[in-house]
């Protein structure tokens, strides 16, 4: 279990100033769904921007306080 | 490629054309996520493997490393990574999915 706001400074620890929205899949904070815009993401295929993602969250996810996450990651217009 | 299990991975993505490492087998997928993958691929109507690889946390590791992906499923097309429906649905939605699998199975 992970509040939406330490996983979005998670993500922004390694993405700094994306914008990350957190929806919670289950009702138990641990499944979620989290969109990520970033310009950080230019010239990245989506492989290696869910990478930047994982590594992320490499900490909460290998510690079990988030269990599955689902990823959409864009550029601020819309790639 | 003295490794047997990267030996084994190798051989396995080179004989499925769509291979799903997952959770579960297809009778009994063991998470939502490898059966979502499944949902995904059976609207395509070609053939796709699920190797199983909870019994196996070894080979889950040398899956990891090598894709340097934390998650499962991973999903291999024609030898190649493309991670899962997160980056497949995209994909889709691009148009770039069923031009690829059509190459994939152009010659059987």
């Amino acid at each position: 279990m992970i509040t939406a706001e330490s996983l979005t400074d998670y993500i922004r620890r390694a993405i700094p100033g994306a914008k990350v929205s957190v929806t919670d899949r289950t009702g138990a904070m641990d499944h979620f769904s989290i969109r990520v815009v970033s310009d950080l993401f230019k010239g990245k295929n989506l492989l290696d921007r869910h990478r930047l993602i994982y590594n992320a969250l490499d900490e909460p996810m290998k510690d079990g306080r988030i269990h599955a996450v689902e990823i959409k990651a864009e550029t601020t217009d819309g790639s | 490629m003295s490794d047997p299990i990267m030996q084994e991975i190798q051989d396995e993505i080179k004989k499925h054309k769509i291979l799903i490492y997952g959770k579960g087998t297809k009778a009994m997928p063991m998470c939502g996520f490898t059966r979502e993958t499944m949902q995904f691929f059976d609207r395509y109507g070609y053939p796709y493997e699920i190797i199983d690889v909870l019994p196996n946390p070894a080979k889950r590791e040398a899956l990891t490393k090598m894709t340097n992906w934390p998650t499962l499923p991973k999903v291999f097309i024609d030898g190649r990574f493309y991670g899962d429906t997160d980056v497949l649905e995209p994909m889709e939605k691009k148009g770039e999915l069923e031009p690829l699998l059509k190459e994939a199975f152009k010659n059987g």
